[in-house]
């Protein structure tokens, strides 16, 4: 849980593989390439040099000097204790609570005290713990859980050095912290970095040197656009010697269009976007125009307070605008159940939790889903709390129902979009407690309020929607400004400052550099929400334009880089994959905006239950090559080749995608028609430029890879070339019966015919178009650099 | 924490460098002999990677799961739950203290009894009572473990489903089979771990959420196969490449992959060298285990298979197929059982003779065939649907000519074979009408237990920490049931 051994959850990145690397058993050695050969010998001297070492460690931060309670005790508290002695009053043992001061340093029902400061040996909590008997020693038999050695000397420490007791770190508003002291005062370009040297110095660790600029730009136009740079562009940034070079390219992006729609589509994971209404027969839904207001919104850079006061209250703003009420679809993207012989009223309540649960998730990365049922176990959040949020949202005119109302008529676009209205007095909802969340098991009314524990800004009489939202805001909330901030740091350096991005809570990670989170998230406010600004900040500082090379040392003692020893580099979202690879072939259109399209995807010949079927005709034109933004999301039926590339189904928000590796991502970029036609394009691109057999390769690597290949990759790269121009060699079989062509298949299906003024053949285009498929497919191309 | 998926996730990373080191530079041409080869999972160490094959909590039951899923919910009244009272009662007005503080879905007021218009006989040492409609499941009676007193929470197609293999009746857990990859990982490396097979050409209610992986990484999720068309998507090279081509394309691909890993030295790159690699083999081995036609004349009429369609029979002898080659859990969903009466084809009376004609033959078939191999006694066989149906006629379609029942969660029928549970038993009890249990109640989250035990899994302690709390497929409930234990 602390800093000094980080969780690994679920959610981290690159978590899944299979041991397929290992599986090729023996093979014949006369086909062992020389690269592979070689990888085996630098892993092998690395490796040997390794386990001298003695074991894999993990990330170490240098020995601390004292406990420190947030870091060391509460987590120990919180995992193996607060379930029964915690902030759930039902569940509460003995009536003590650990979680809270007056439990911890008071009398238990037993008369002894739990903690007594600087006395281990009279302290109840380290007798229980070390009791032999069965019946006294906690935690108790069959609770599952145990302390350890390590633990229980860390619990004895911390109360023999005064059993200091601190409210959970992320409860306490940040401040901004003092610049730390540094030897090496060359590298820092500005606070963010010297946070980050601290760090690497108090490690004995030394920076990265800086990455080339090819890596450089290829990586901001990936983090800032979602595309690659082009070739010319990369070259002219490498040859530009201005000392403000960083700072105008990375203006240059931040002003293209095509930001709003890579960080737009961030956004829209957490507004759990989709263009269905979800459930079993998940009919479509229109609401696109959320979609484009988000890609607006991102685009002219509206202040994040602003974007959040009109996606939760925009409708609630005197005189609102058309935009600010489709703003308000935010909320609307919950899911309806259309399902024949539901009951209304329990779907409208359940979107309600949803819009409970999404907002706190997504404004004070909180995870609220536990105190519908029952008061929080670990975090001082009641099922009292959890209701009053409830009843701030529960006074929508929006239902169950199939029509989505009230929507919103857009008459310049002939579409319309569901949208938040709040119901007029006497057709209000009183809201009741649900006891174990149960709608139909309602107890004592609530009145709307927001949990003061965890920010105590509270406005004073009723609250609305419009007051939840500037309490979000409000720069003293303790939570707002530091999940914001760590959200955007995971989106550009793979993995939080806070590993845990959804959950800041005590079961949550602790920051890897807290004080560089806090400035961070000060800074933020400080610019005014200027969320621009903010990702220029990040990524024009020294630890972000490091080199992402590694060695398997390195690799090994900080498989996520946690210590910021180098530049980013983990595989990309599903849309950068697919946008990459239609922007390279040059098929991607720049059309923005409008209804949702349908590009070609597999039939599966199925229905949805009790819906239409889930086949789609594709789109015309154009609209096939899209940006994966537009791609229309049915919930139940994701599009195939993105959700294999872990998309989510969007039926929930969704704070932290999982990258996962999986041979049928291998076999998605291989072998889906959408990656056999770029790879089709590709080569016709190479046909229509013309020059050598080792231009159109050195092309292909500067157009896909934005560098120049090496020598050896062109040479593999043109044996393929020849194999297949060979191996598509037409054969003449003696049946006369003609077999269709396979080279003519390769370079046409599913792309079409060769245009007949063209002279290359179609065996040429096909050998080409085996290369260009394995261009598509380098792992390079997947992954930042 | 999360001991056991950090250790996963810390040996895979160290695993990875060290393997590679040794067979790197034999990854090019692990598939040079062009053939899946099951064996050559024999080169993984223990636990090195999220689907190597693991051990459970304890000695397993079984070993693995074929779970035949009756999309909608067959009426439990006219199949196995034989109320001869309700018969007598038909027509009856309901007894309202059956009716209050109960909400169904297509019914108001007052509805009618309704007693089955199928004829009930027992059969096999066990005197199991089945329905006439059901003719073939009398050879297997001594097989099955029938519970005629499951109980579950949500009474709508699509939560019912989700907490049926969710555990939850939201979205967003990781289903049964994934749970069950994530814990046992795959016996054989070239094919999915969790293979999920549908039939009569409709999702699941639960769309993809029914066999997806949750919060679990995705390769846990269900890998839909398909009779008809690529029975992976995107299994099938693009036309025109020869598997030969395909393999120098690849060899070219591993050797700039390689270069890469030189260059950068990102192991990640040796994981997608990998995945090209079982990819590779996928092409031929799962087209290979998709195969029906393979099988012996015999066999297909067994199981009533035609080569070339889709149909529950197909998918029942796939299943088979599938776990003979190492798939873990092979899931089928069936379209078709939600017998409301709003047409024929869902109507009690012959409708449902007509569908269960598709259905009892194959399953009959598959029970038989597994004992006959020897692999019944690892394998469970589970079969049922989300919830049971009412024992009076449906609101909707009270005054039609075709009976149906509506939904109804308090108590209804499923069954398992093999695997370690008990054969020959009929477990639990409903009253005379078939409103509520007698005796001892099996709500879902009991029935996951028990699966999970049979498994070797003591369901409390299969845990994955998302947002911050340890998470299971029972969520905080359930109770391994040791009257379904052989």
């Amino acid at each position: 849980m602390a800093g000094t051994s980080p969780t690994r959850d679920l959610r981290q990145p690159t978590t899944a593989r299979s041991d397929e690397a290992a599986r090729g058993g023996p093979g014949c050695p006369t086909r062992v390439s020389d690269g592979a050969v070689r990888v085996g010998w630098l892993l092998l001297l690395t490796i040997s040099g390794l386990s001298v070492g003695g074991r894999l460690q993990q990330v170490t931060a240098a020995a601390p000097a004292a406990i420190d309670f947030n870091r060391d005790i509460r987590p120990i508290l919180s995992n193996s204790c607060f379930q029964c002695h915690g902030p759930d009053e039902n569940t509460r043992k003995a009536g003590l609570r650990l979680d809270r001061p007056e439990g911890l340093f008071g009398q238990g029902e037993s008369g002894a005290t739990s903690v007594v400061p600087g006395h281990s040996e009279t302290s109840e909590v380290l007798r229980r713990v070390l009791s032999k008997d069965p019946a006294e020693r906690m935690p108790p038999e069959g609770s599952g859980k145990t302390l350890s050695g390590a633990e229980v000397d860390r619990l004895r420490a911390w109360i023999d050095e005064g059993a200091t007791f601190t409210q959970h770190w992320s409860y306490i508003t940040p401040q901004r912290p003092r610049l730390p002291e540094i030897r090496n005062h060359e590298w820092p370009r500005q606070p963010l970095d010297t946070f980050v040297l601290s760090r690497l110095e108090r490690e004995s660790l030394t920076p990265a040197p800086a990455a080339d600029r090819f890596a450089l730009i290829r990586r901001l136009s990936l983090d800032l656009t979602g595309l690659p740079p082009t070739f010319d562009g990369a070259r002219e940034f490498a040859n530009d010697e201005g000392h403000d070079a960083l700072d105008r390219v990375v203006d240059r992006l931040l002003a293209q269009p095509t930001f709003g729609e890579h960080w737009g589509r961030r956004w829209l994971d957490l507004a759990r976007y989709a263009d269905s209404a979800g459930y079993a027969d998940d009919p479509l839904r229109t609401i696109w125009k959320y979609r484009d207001w988000v890609i607006r919104a991102t685009n002219s850079n509206m202040p994040f307070d602003q974007f959040t006061l009109e996606q939760l209250a925009g409708d609630l703003f005197p005189a609102p605008t058309q935009d600010q009420l489709i703003a308000t679809a935010f909320h609307r993207n919950t899911m309806t159940n259309s399902e024949g012989g539901t009951d209304d009223e329990e779907f409208r309540s359940l979107a309600v939790v949803d819009r409970v649960n999404t907002t706190m998730a997504v404004w004070m990365g909180t995870t609220m889903a536990c105190a519908q049922c029952h008061s929080h176990k670990y975090d001082p959040i009641s099922q009292l709390d959890y209701f009053r949020l409830f009843a701030i949202l529960n006074n929508t005119e929006d239902s169950d129902k199939k029509d989505e109302r009230p929507l919103l008529e857009i008459a310049q676009d002939a579409t319309t979009v569901p949208i938040l209205r709040e119901l007029a007095g006497d057709q209000r909802r009183t809201t009741r407690l649900q006891r174990r969340g149960n709608f139909m098991d309602l107890g004592e009314v609530v009145a709307e309020g927001l949990p003061e524990t965890l920010h105590a800004a509270v406005p004073a009489g009723p609250v609305s929607r419009r007051a939840l939202a500037e309490w979000l805001i409000d720069p003293r909330n303790p939570l707002t400004s530091r999940v914001v901030a760590n959200r955007y740091w995971e989106a550009l350096f793979g993995v939080g400052l806070v590993r845990t991005s959804e959950e800041f809570g005590s079961q949550g990670d602790a920051p890897s550099h807290p004080e560089l989170l806090d400035w961070l998230a000060r800074e933020l406010v400080r610019l005014r929400w200027d969320t621009k600004a903010f990702i220029k900040l990040i990524v024009t500082s020294a630890t972000y334009g490091q080199s992402s090379r590694v060695t398997a040392a390195d690799y090994e003692r900080d498989p996520d880089n946690r210590n910021l020893a180098r530049g980013p580099r983990f595989r990309m979202s599903a849309e950068v994959i697919r946008d990459q690879a239609l922007w390279s072939a040059g098929l991607l259109s720049h059309k923005m905006y409008g209804e949702s399209v349908y590009p070609p995807q597999p039939q599966l010949g199925l229905n949805a239950a009790f819906g239409g079927a889930i086949d789609w005709k594709a789109s015309q034109g154009e609209d096939r090559y899209r940006r994966g933004i537009y791609t229309s999301w049915r919930r139940s039926n994701p599009y195939p080749s993105m959700a294999t590339f872990d998309a989510p189904n969007s039926e929930v928000c969704t704070v932290r995608r999982v990258r996962t590796n999986t041979p049928l991502q291998s076999l998605v970029t291989l072998n889906d028609p959408a990656f056999v036609e770029a790879a089709q394009a590709l080569a016709r691109q190479w046909a229509a430029d013309g020059g050598s057999d080792i231009d159109k390769i050195r092309r292909g690597f500067q157009r896909c890879l934005v560098r120049d290949p090496s020598d050896r990759e062109v040479e593999t790269l043109l044996n393929l070339y020849h194999q297949a121009s060979q191996a598509l060699e037409p054969t003449h079989q003696s049946t006369g019966e003609s077999a269709p062509d396979p080279a003519l298949a390769l370079a046409t299906v599913p792309i079409g015919p060769i245009p007949e003024s063209w002279s290359v053949s179609a065996r040429e285009l096909a050998a080409w178009t085996v290369v260009a498929n394995v261009l598509l497919n380098v792992d390079e191309l997947f992954l930042k650099r | 924490m999360n001991p056991r998926l950090e250790q996963i996730q810390l040996a895979t990373r160290r695993y990875f460098l060290r393997q590679s080191a040794l067979s790197l530079g034999s990854i090019g041409l692990a598939a040079c002999r062009g053939e899946a080869s099951a064996s050559a999972a024999s080169a993984s160490g223990p636990s090195a990677d999220p689907l190597a094959a693991r051990q459970p909590h304890f000695p397993a039951r079984a070993r693995r799961i074929i779970y035949l899923h009756m999309t909608g919910s067959p009426p439990n009244l006219d199949l196995f739950d034989y109320k001869p009272e309700l018969v007598r009662r038909d027509g009856q007005d309901c007894p309202q203290s059956h009716l209050d503080g109960k909400r169904f879905a297509f019914t108001t007021g007052v509805p009618k009894l309704l007693g089955t218009p199928h004829t009930f006989s027992q059969h096999g040492e066990s005197g199991l009572w089945l329905s006439e409609a059901l003719p073939h499941f009398r050879s297997i009676a001594d097989e099955m473990c029938v519970v005629r007193s499951m109980t579950t929470d949500q009474f709508n197609h699509a939560p019912a489903e989700l907490l049926l293999f969710t555990g939850s009746a939201r979205s967003g857990r990781p289903s049964l089979g994934s749970w069950i990859a994530y814990g046992l990982g795959t016996e054989n490396a070239d094919l999915p771990g969790f293979v999920v097979l549908i039939s009569s050409g409709v999702q699941p209610n639960g769309g993809t959420n029914s066999f997806g992986s949750g919060f679990l990484p995705s390769v846990y999720q269900g890998v839909q196969c398909r009779s008809q068309g690529d029975p992976v998507l995107y299994v099938s090279d693009p036309e025109g490449m020869s598997r030969s081509l395909r393999r120098h394309s690849l060899d070219a691909l591993q050797a700039l992959n390689a270069e890469q890993m030189v260059e950068f030295g990102h192991p990640e790159t040796l994981t997608r060298i990998a995945q090209y690699e079982l990819a590779f083999r996928m092409q031929v081995s799962v087209p290979d285990v998709m195969d029906i036609s393979q099988e012996p004349q015999h066999v297909l009429d067994a199981y009533g298979a035609t080569p070339g369609g889709a149909s529950l029979a197909n998918n029942c002898l796939l299943a088979r197929r599938l776990i003979e080659s190492g798939v873990r859990f092979v899931q089928l969903f069936d379209w078709g059982w939600d017998f409301h009466g709003t047409g024929e084809d869902n109507g009690l009376g012959p409708g449902l003779t007509q569908k269960c004609a598709t259905m009892d033959k194959p399953v009959a078939a598959l029970i038989r065939d597994l004992r006959q191999r020897g692999l019944l006694d690892d394998t469970l066989v589970v079969w049922g649907g989300e919830f049971g149906r009412t024992p009076f006629r449906e609101g909707r379609t009270a005054a039609s000519k075709v009976l149906g029942r509506d939904h109804y969660p308090d108590c209804y029928t499923m069954w398992m074979a093999g695997g370690g549970a008990r054969p020959g038993t009929t477990y639990g009890e409903t009253d005379e009408l078939g409103f509520g249990i007698t005796q001892d109640p099996v709500h879902i989250h009991d029935l996951q237990a028990t699966m999970m035990h049979l498994l070797g899994f003591d369901h409390e302690r299969l845990t994955a920490r998302f947002q911050g709390r340890d998470y299971r497929l029972t969520d905080v409930h359930g109770k391994v049931v040791p009257g379904l234990l052989a």
